[in-house]
């Protein structure tokens, strides 16, 4: 009544194959594990969508586990970061799910509308208000274009530092420095106008 | 004040939150402040702003499924499969490494799997020998200790035989007769797959009143597959082993012994009575 029908080929999934070696998955397993939930966090506010973030965060794993083989990482967050960050781009570029805006470098710098100080109302008690509409924030967060935001969370949520966030965006310090001062004074602006 | 002054001014109060203006950068900053009560005010805005972006947008914790996910990507020896096999929350090994991360996330892992259970239509059920010791009955055990934990017995849901063999088949290299135990008392759920010594094998899953008891098939050669015809407790589920001319069985139980001694007199006479025609 029941046979046995062994047929090597599928004894595993198809496509399955080994991508690493003992030594890449041991530093795979020291590196990535305790970076997911920064990594997780970056993947969703670029995707601002929790499933994509899954399937970004994966896809940057399995990258992360091939680059091991070859490479030995002496910063691991900016390092994997970098890698979720690119592997955001792909996605999205591949799904279109939001335009991938590529703006800006130092001429930033004289695009930055400093003029805030002069045309904000003075009145900090109507800012302050506006700041702690936490639904309000995040949509202004998630409203900016992919350059001042992924500055802007993997120096404030994931808390790299400049050079870092220069390392993981493979930009200059000067356009890290001007991409986060317009991120933020954009966010005070939006959030200002709606007050 | 030109732009740039402005621009430069912006550049260094924001530095200057961050934490990235070195001594004499803070020194001058601060004297400056000091003489404009503007600058000042603006620095108090950009701290309150960053400070809100924290507490509203915090880092997130990643969800237990992805956690899982990753962590089976480097489970020793084991050959990465395609996103959608590795997508069902029974279906990680979890490496030792990963444990202690694991406490730490209980919480988080049963909200996670109550909300990646469902989502899941197919996946394999992984079980990995740690140190070399080959019992499969233990491995078994944990893995329906899993399942039962996920809330999630099976990767796929059905009471026909018709619809659970043919998934079985698809994944796996054994195939054997579905039995249907409905009269006796024990209908069957579903099925998922375990897998044994790298090998994917079919696992039916029964159900008696509140209770439920996972069939395993495994080829008469598996390492410890052949039991002493017995029920024996391991881990306080009660596990049968028993086998035929074709298929070694091991049967993993939270019901009492007498029913699971039940279960298995009812499995192997209708084994007997319900031959199908087996896949070639």
């Amino acid at each position: 009544m029941l046979t046995s029908k062994r047929a090597p080929s599928k004894a595993r999934a198809p496509g399955a194959r080994r991508l690493s070696n003992p030594i890449a998955e041991q530093r795979f397993r020291e590196i990535v594990p305790p970076l997911l939930d920064d990594a997780y966090s970056l993947a969703k506010w670029l995707s601002q969508n929790p499933t994509d973030a899954e399937d970004i965060v994966q896809d940057a794993a399995l990258r992360a586990l091939q680059a091991l083989s070859t490479v030995s990482v002496d910063r691991p967050k900016p390092w994997f970061l970098a890698i979720v960050r690119n592997a955001a781009m792909t996605f999205m570029a591949r799904n279109r799910r939001k335009a991938v805006a590529y703006a800006g470098d130092m001429a930033d710098l004289d695009a930055l509308d400093l003029r805030q100080g002069d045309d904000a109302a003075p009145n900090p008690e109507q800012e302050l208000i506006a700041l702690e509409d936490g639904e309000r924030l995040r949509q202004a967060i998630a409203s900016l274009h992919s350059p001042f935001l992924e500055t802007l969370v993997m120096r404030d949520i994931n808390g790299l530092s400049y050079r870092e966030i220069a390392e993981a965006t493979e930009t200059p310090v000067g356009t890290v420095m001007s991409r986060l001062a317009r991120a933020r004074a954009m966010l005070a602006k939006t959030l200002r106008a709606e007050a | 004040m030109t732009d740039r002054d402005l621009n430069e001014r912006l550049l260094r109060l924001n530095a200057a939150l961050d934490g990235e203006l070195d001594a004499m950068g803070s020194l001058a900053l601060e004297r400056e402040m000091r003489d404009d009560p503007a600058i000042a005010a603006e620095q108090r805005r950009l701290a309150a702003l960053r400070d809100a972006v924290r507490r509203h947008a915090p880092r997130e914790a990643a969800p237990q499924a992805l956690a899982d996910r990753i962590a089976a990507l480097t489970a020793s020896g084991a050959a990465v499969a395609p996103t959608q096999a590795a997508t069902a929350p029974t279906a990680t090994a979890v490496p030792f490494r990963r444990r202690v991360w694991l406490d730490r996330r209980a919480l988080a892992m049963a909200a996670s799997f109550a909300v990646f259970g469902f989502a899941v239509g197919a996946g394999l059920t992984s079980l990995r020998t740690p140190s070399g010791s080959g019992d499969v009955a233990q491995h078994l055990v944990s893995d329906f200790a899993r399942a039962e934990i996920a809330g999630q017995p099976f990767d796929v849901a059905s009471s026909d035989r018709h619809t659970v063999k043919p998934w079985l088949a698809d994944r796996t290299t054994i195939s054997g007769t579905i039995v249907d135990l409905a009269p006796e008392g024990f209908p069957l759920v579903g099925g998922r797959v375990a897998i044994v010594d790298r090998v994917p094998t079919p696992t039916l899953v029964y159900r008696h009143h509140e209770h439920v008891v996972a069939v395993t098939e495994l080829p008469l050669d598996a390492k410890g597959a052949r039991g002493t015809g017995g029920i024996e407790t391991i881990d306080g589920y009660h596990v049968a082993r028993w086998s035929d001319a074709n298929l070694a069985y091991v049967a993993v139980s939270d019901m009492d012994e007498n029913a699971l001694g039940e279960f298995v007199e009812a499995f192997r006479r209708g084994g007997g009575r319900a031959t199908e025609p087996t896949r070639p």
